[in-house]
């Protein structure tokens, strides 16, 4: 596939670039867009300021999902979050994926595109899991150079989530906030700090969860996750099927002294339970930022 | 090979090989050894893909049962790697696997239900295109009508099954005990499309599949009429064709139509 051809081909491009580029806008609190509440959605109008879609379940020729898609977009902002882009692997990008990326983008025309500071597979094959990386010099250099051909062949600016993780590399040089700040400054990607992330991550490598938190430059973070997760004692799994735990609110708190007015939702992805359960989650979440960002509420 | 290169290598090597190089490189935890927390890697990958088909076939999972349908999804996963990055693609190729492999395909139906459900999964988010009404067709002139050709829904598919999986997955469906799997005599015929949003089938004919299958190829209506005068009354050939096609346009089944050559 010839790489150029798909790449901004004028100057104008470049000076598009820093419009692109603008900070993403504050939306409110969200919440993750998932096929059980589509019905609910549509006929009534559940107190939710925006939606979050995964962006792989609406790469599809036609039908149900993208009409309904349409229709949501309709009424609400909705950003589109991806599980595949893969921006850490050492394989060549898989141009065919940032296609229908680019394609759906165009389609949806979403606040901002996001996905996950990982990889997802090498040689071809897709592991179809958000993986590690070693927080080395190498490993920077290389993901840098992968957003920006990302951000460039996109015409956008991406945001990069940090994902839970379940080891550590002896080779790391730095921490993973340390990573994620160069990357951001380097790139230009602006950053999405999954509260439950940190925390679970902080658990399994018992490290204190608001260093990482107090480590993020707060002018490059544009959105929060709120998830739940599975604890096993010595480790946590970040299932995405529970609500929200004491803990991870918390931790958001602390997030919001520490970033300010950030648009946040909720994350559920498995045991997906009624939609008032959700909006309860929202609701709290909207309230803890109306007491802790007074000047902001609303 | 760059290093990080090189360590990502080893890493998905051994999720998909279970070679523990990779162990060397990772540090135990506070309170738990690499090898559990490595694990929990290895054990995503099966049990995420392993879902990815439960998700796609549901009524297969019925007749099959949890375990047998695991025992099925895991060496499925072990002899076809994703290779596609979005999960939705995954199950494509688990028709042809169980009908080219043992035990499985020594029970065709298990083969025939895949491939109906995946037909179905496909024709519900297949490309959307415009449905021919029988007023498109009104505007046709009768001297026109010998040599009218016919286009199918983009959500179209034809199946051909050897068994009654058709009959076992309409009983699945229903929350019904399925019939005893049985071997039919000529190939089920079936017709996979969706109506609005809602993926559809049901069973032809020998006749009507003749047809639908010619029309597709894009043979003209006359002479798909003189192709039904050899399977039952000549006479009542031209009836029948027009009979299947007035079915075919109520029920969604053609985007287009077009006279002459």
């Amino acid at each position: 596939m010839n790489v150029a051809s798909k790449l901004p081909s004028s100057a104008a491009s470049l000076a598009d670039r820093e419009a692109l580029s603008a900070k993403p806008p504050f939306l409110g609190f969200g919440l993750g867009l998932r096929a059980q509440h589509y019905d609910e959605i549509l006929n009534g109008h559940p107190p939710i300021d925006w939606f979050e879609v995964i962006s792989e379940n609406y790469m599809l020729p036609g039908g149900q999902p993208l009409r309904v898609l349409e229709r949501i977009r309709e009424r609400y902002p909705v950003v589109m979050h991806g599980v595949s882009l893969s921006i850490a692997s050492t394989a060549p990008p898989d141009f065919d994926y940032l296609q229908g990326l680019r394609d759906l983008a165009k389609r949806v025309e979403p606040k901002w595109v996001s996905d996950h500071l990982c990889w997802t597979g090498v040689h071809g094959k897709n592991l179809h899991d958000l993986l590690p990386i070693p927080y080395t010099r190498e490993a920077l250099d290389h993901v840098v150079s992968r957003v920006q051909l990302v951000q460039d062949y996109l015409g956008r600016a991406i945001v990069l989530e940090n994902v839970s993780t379940y080891v550590q590399f002896s080779n790391c040089e730095m921490t993973e906030w340390e990573f994620l700040t160069e990357l951001s400054r380097r790139s230009g990607c602006w950053l999405l700090f999954d509260v439950n992330n940190v925390y679970v991550s902080a658990f399994n490598h018992g490290y204190d969860p608001h260093s990482f938190l107090e480590g993020i430059p707060a002018d490059r973070v544009v959105q929060f996750h709120m998830a739940g997760h599975s604890h096993m004692g010595t480790h946590i799994i970040d299932t995405h099927d529970h609500p929200v735990c004491d803990d991870v609110w918390g931790l958001y708190a602390a997030a919001l002294k520490r970033f300010g007015r950030v648009s946040t939702m909720i994350e559920r992805d498995d045991n997906i339970p009624p939609l008032d359960e959700l909006v309860a989650e929202v609701n709290r979440m909207r309230e803890m930022a109306a007491k802790i960002l007074p000047r902001h509420a609303g | 090979m760059s290093e990080f290169a090189r360590q990502q290598n080893d890493f998905q090597r051994g999720i998909l090989s279970g070679d523990d190089s990779i162990l060397a490189e990772i540090l135990d935890s506070p309170k738990e050894k690499r090898e559990v927390l490595y694990g929990v890697y290895r054990h995503a990958y099966g049990s995420r893909l392993v879902d990815a088909l439960r998700n796609d076939h549901g009524l297969l999972h019925s007749y099959l049962g949890d375990e047998m349908f695991d025992a099925m999804g895991y060496a499925y996963v072990a002899a076809k790697p994703s290779h596609h990055p979005n999960l939705r693609w995954f199950s494509q190729g688990l028709p042809d696997f169980l009908k080219t492999t043992e035990p499985y395909s020594d029970h065709p139906v298990v083969a025939d239900l895949a491939a109906l459900e995946k037909a179905l999964n496909d024709a519900f988010d297949a490309a959307d295109a415009p449905v021919l009404e029988l007023a498109d067709m009104a505007g046709f002139a009768p001297e026109l009508w010998n040599t009218l050709k016919f286009q199918p829904h983009s959500t179209s598919c034809r199946l051909d099954v050897s068994t009654n999986a058709a009959a076992v997955w309409l009983a699945l469906k229903n929350d019904e005990t399925p019939p005893d799997a049985v071997a039919l005599d000529e190939p089920g015929r079936l017709l996979i499309w969706r109506q609005d949003v809602t993926p559809m089938f049901r069973e032809l004919t020998a006749e009507e599949a003749m047809m639908w299958d010619e029309a597709a190829n894009g043979i003209a209506f006359g002479v798909l009429c003189s192709m039904l005068a050899t399977y039952d009354d000549p006479d009542g050939a031209a009836a029948r064709g027009a009979g299947y096609l007035h079915g075919w346009v109520t029920s969604g089944l053609l985007t287009g139509v077009s006279s002459g050559d």
